[in-house]
């Protein structure tokens, strides 16, 4: 055989066997252990940090507003799906709370062709409460479902009257207020009882005769006594205003989307008006005018209301029936 | 836009991830100088294992445009790759079930054979440098030679058994190294557009057909560079096999589609909107009408008048690059066409390609040309011309 | 033999035992060459970490709390109830940092809506142009109200993400392994060792797989891996408020999927294929595909 020919077959084999060396040198260790692949990215991948940490993780520190969402009608929509995925909450990340609840609330809720009615209550924006600027006005995101007015709540009626024993004093001993200053009970919505006396309690609204009275009652006590007074029939305070009354419900337009077209409202966590004392109301309304009381919603709509407004106001609404089934 | 990636304009209804084509140009390059390859080894196999006279002015030189354009042949995938640096996976951990993996080995493969042929061929013009020649281009040559002078009657006779037996295996190296790049597309399920058994065989007739354009229009043109007569037999040749390969390429091709059509599987209406509105002028005009009609037309007229001379000449070229023309048109329709028709069988992608960037017509473009600068360089050095003796390339001038 | 006599007039002899010590020498020497190649390769097949492609392992894998030979994870949904309010998309983007904009999704909504009068539905993705000039943005996601005021003969939402099919076209044609199905029944992408061919993309027909741009390699659905190895269900799932989207272990006879399987008849997307898709569906139509 000619030398060059040997020399290139021995070429050849080097070349073959070098190469057949570099696949086994260059092949990964954890290559063809379970399968044709590299098995150590099989727990690399698994080792990766989840971004949603799901309710469970919220009702850590969240506890009642957890209770609430969880025994409510949106407790299938997690936290993180409206407030946003919340790794290293909270020591490296602060969840936001959404303001633009037109927006959001409408990604599920607006009703459109092809939402089956069956998985989402859908409403048309354009039509739906379109003087609302937003859901939350009305609805409360963790429990939305705004309740039938008829319900009645269940509440431990002994323990209650036990309770309100001191509430007499002001508030009468059905309920109904002693003069026009202080606020008729009786049949008042429930979810806005037990959250003025939750704001009595924690400060956020202030008075200097409610404060210790509120402090008084115990946590739990709190939406046993609403149910309560709620539960009293209110009768017609009998008391008129000094305003006018015609010129009252001229005003009272922008009033009735979330107080109700008749003093009334439907969400329970709206006060009745419907027959309230109107120097409460007067003061009530001044009081969110000059910054004593602040609301969100209250604090810029009384804003434009001058004193011969809010006489017209109180005394059109004290005027209105405040309807037996207003609960 | 993500300067990252460009995303396609599209009609109808298309999944949200098919609005980035994944196979850009460079996709359509890569096959078409893998066909050139295996077209020009054809034609060189034509004189070393058919004995086919007529073909020896174009037998080394074919040889040596296979290995320039072999070595081309990797670039396009490099430049497609989101990681070149690991291209090497495929052959340390070939997933045998698929035609990517054949890709490394196969090509390798087809290198080596290809350097050998090319080695053995023009072995005596290296031994030639090595012992006549100077400076560095004597010492690569010695390394080159594998420090053996040994060109007796005894070695050449070596020689030529295995250049015969390197042709011999390479006819179906090449029918591998081409088919499985069919079987790529012709074995998916996701396009209607692209599965189809006669893929394999598609791309080869239409391989066969672009490398023997090539090499009729590279002989043309450097005979005509060269100031030397043009061997009308080589020519007449060249034609024969052009005109052959090309009646079964659109043989296949036409069966293929007509097949398609026929079937109207669901989705049949996007593609009939395909193929009378986008598709109209790559297809109908360029690659059937211009780059397939019209050269089959005038080949046959050749033959048929047995044309002879200048007109033959010109004729041969004409068509051949014509030819060119046409397959790459076919590898564009294919690879671009089938991604534009989206898998949802409801919609169509535009693919708009860029002419910068990696993955851009310029890089496309360059890639197609440099074969044929490596072919220049190389002819600087050896002489792939039957006809050049050892003393020119003794002189050390390679012919122009 | 040629080589045993003389090779030409001007060559001095060589005896013929020369000649042939000298022929048998390199013989050997050319078979040593080959027996240490195959040597080599003998040698390569058996190095470690190729010896066991089977068996148990003693550790579990692949976290010590979590063995995936004790689960056969299944997906499935229920299109009879999602109102493409895009929770999931958002929420797959955020759980594994997939590009923000319309064109890298590894789960996506599709809405079909028929008009009145037409027979084909007018189909659209949270990705259409016109959806995401109703979202204000890339990176959000909303389906626009656009057959509001058209007459609407029916209309749907249908999920689509990943199949993590049982025999994947995607793990069939990936030239180096860097795609593979898990023993629990998840289709993975290895991004230290995928290539970026995008055969894979091209292979899947339901077109679930992308190409990341950002890291060079393909992508997709994962079935948040890394969630249900620490026993969490994948973020669409989680945060899916119409449960829609359900996910669990068919090794559990009583989990949702056992029980949506064996409750309902259930189709796959595109079973001509022969992929053997494992996200089941009720609620699909002859126009889904």
């Amino acid at each position: 055989m000619p030398k060059h020919i040997a020399r290139l077959v021995l070429l050849i084999i080097g070349f073959g066997a070098l190469a057949l060396a570099a696949k086994s040198f260059f092949t990964v260790d954890s290559f063809y252990r379970f399968g044709h692949y590299r098995a150590d990215s099989v727990p690399e991948i698994a080792a990766l940090t989840p971004a949603f940490q799901t309710p469970k993780a919220c009702q850590t520190c969240h506890a009642p507003r957890h209770a609430e969402w969880s025994g409510a009608n949106h407790k299938s929509v997690i936290c993180e799906a409206c407030h946003g995925a919340a790794p290293g909450h909270p020591d490296h990340l602060k969840v936001s709370i959404p303001t633009d609840t037109q927006r959001l609330c409408t990604q599920c809720h607006e009703q459109m062709p092809g939402r089956p009615s069956s998985s989402v209550r859908q409403i048309d924006p354009g039509q739906h409460y379109p003087s609302a600027t937003q859901c939350i006005a009305c609805h409360n995101p963790h429990a939305p479902k705004i309740e039938a007015a008829a319900a009645r709540p269940v509440f431990d009626r002994k323990a209650a009257v036990a309770s309100a024993a001191v509430c007499a004093g002001c508030h009468g001993e059905s309920g109904t207020a002693a003069n026009e200053i202080w606020p008729n009970l009786a049949g008042q919505n429930a979810a806005y009882l037990a959250r003025s006396l939750g704001a009595f309690k924690t400060g956020a609204r202030t008075d200097a005769t409610m404060a210790p009275m509120a402090q008084a009652v115990a946590d739990d006590d709190v939406p046993n006594l609403a149910a309560y007074f709620s539960s009293l029939s209110c009768g017609a305070s009998g008391r008129r205003g000094s305003g006018d009354a015609a010129a009252g419900k001229v005003l009272a337009k922008q009033c009735t989307a979330c107080h109700g077209e008749s003093g009334r409202p439907v969400n329970t966590s709206w006060p009745r008006l419907a027959g309230q004392n109107p120097g409460y109301l007067a003061n009530a309304l001044t009081a969110f005018r000059e910054g004593q009381r602040s609301d969100p919603f209250m604090s810029p709509v009384a804003h434009g209301l001058s004193d011969a407004d809010i006489a017209n106001l109180a005394t059109y609404f004290a005027a209105l029936s405040c309807g037996a089934t207003s609960k | 836009m993500d300067p990252l990636f460009q995303a396609a304009p599209y009609s109808g209804y298309v999944y949200p991830n098919e609005t980035v084509i994944p196979w850009s140009v460079l996709i359509v390059v890569y096959p078409y100088l893998t066909g050139l390859v295996a077209g020009s080894f054809t034609v060189s196999s034509l004189y070393h294992v058919f004995g086919m006279q007529q073909f020896r002015p174009v037998a080394r030189f074919s040889m040596l445009l296979a290995l320039c354009l072999m070595v081309c042949v990797p670039m396009p995938l490099l430049l497609h790759l989101g990681h070149p640096e690991r291209a090497f996976n495929a052959m340390i951990t070939p997933h045998l079930t698929s035609a990517f993996a054949i890709f490394g080995y196969a090509a390798s493969f087809y290198t080596i054979l290809l350097l050998l042929e090319n080695w053995f061929v023009f072995r005596p013009q290296v031994v030639q440098i090595a012992t006549e020649g100077r400076g560095p281009l004597q010492w690569i040559c010695r390394i080159v030679s594998l420090a053996s002078n040994d060109l007796s009657e005894h070695a050449m006779h070596y020689d030529h058994k295995w250049i015969y037996a390197l042709s011999v295996i390479g006819i179906p190296a090449a029918l591998g190294l081409h088919g499985y790049v069919g079987f790529v597309f012709g074995s998916l399920k996701s396009r209607e557009w692209w599965s189809s058994d006669l893929m394999p065989p598609v791309f080869l007739l239409s391989a066969v057909i672009s490398g023997t354009a090539l090499v009729i229009v590279l002989y043309v043109v450097t005979s005509l560079f060269r100031k030397v007569t043009i061997e009308e037999a080589c020519v007449k040749g060249l034609v024969y096999t052009l005109w052959a390969f090309l009646m079964f390429a659109l043989l296949l091709e036409g069966v293929e589609f007509a097949s398609l059509l026929y079937r109207s599987r669901e989705g049949i209406e996007t593609i009939m909107t395909y193929v009378s509105g986008p598709l109209v002028v790559p297809f109908f005009v360029l690659q059937l009408g211009l780059g397939s009609a019209v050269p089959l037309l005038t080949l046959t007229y050749l033959i048929l008048r047995g044309t002879k001379g200048r007109a033959l000449i010109a004729a041969a070229t004409g068509s051949a690059l014509l030819v060119l023309g046409a397959v790459l048109m076919m590898r564009w329709n294919v690879v671009i066409g089938g991604q534009e028709i989206a898998k949802t069988g409801k919609g169509l992608v535009t693919y708009e390609p860029e002419v910068l960037g990696r993955e851009g017509l310029i890089a496309a473009g360059s890639v197609l040309f440099l074969p044929l600068v490596l072919m220049f360089l190389a002819t600087r050095i050896v002489s792939p011309w039957a006809e050049e003796t050892r003393a020119a390339v003794l002189r050390g001038r390679a012919p122009a | 033999m040629k080589g045993y006599t003389m090779n030409s007039d001007d060559q001095p002899a060589v005896p013929a035992r020369r000649i042939f010590l000298r022929d048998i020498s390199r013989g050997a020497a050319c078979a040593g060459a080959v027996a240490g190649a195959a040597g080599l390769l003998a040698a390569a097949e058996a190095a470690p970490g190729k010896a066991e492609a089977t068996g148990s392992d003693a550790a579990s894998f692949p976290t010590p709390d979590y063995d995936w030979n004790q689960h056969r994870w299944a997906y499935c949904i229920d299109a009879t109830k999602c109102i493409g309010c895009l929770r999931c998309v958002e929420a797959c983007k955020r759980e594994n940092g997939v590009a923000l904009d319309a064109h890298h999704f590894r789960t996506w909504v599709e809405r079909y809506a028929y008009l009145d009068g037409e027979e084909k539905p007018h189909i659209d993705s949270m990705a259409d142009p016109v959806n995401i000039a109703e979202s204000g943005s890339e990176s959000q996601y909303r389906f626009a109200n656009r057959y509001r005021d058209a007459k609407v003969d029916k209309a749907f939402f249908v999920p689509k993400l990943c199949n993590h099919c049982t025999h994947p076209a995607c793990v069939q044609v990936c030239p180096t392994g860097a795609t593979f199905k898990t023993r629990d029944g998840v289709v993975l992408i290895d991004h230290k060792y995928c290539i970026g061919c995008q055969y894979c993309v091209q292979a899947c027909p339901y077109g679930a797989r992308f190409f990341n741009h950002a890291k060079g390699v393909t992508d997709k659905c994962t079935w948040c891996y890394h969630r249900i190895t620490k026993g969490l269900l994948p973020a669409c799932v989680e945060v899916c408020p119409v449960e829609a989207r359900m996910f669990g272990d068919l090794n559990d006879k009583e989990s949702v999927v056992s029980r949506f399987i064996r409750n309902n008849r259930v189709q796959v997307l595109k079973p001509e294929t022969g992929n053997a898709p494992n996200v089941y569906y009720i609620g699909l139509d002859k126009e889904v595909s």
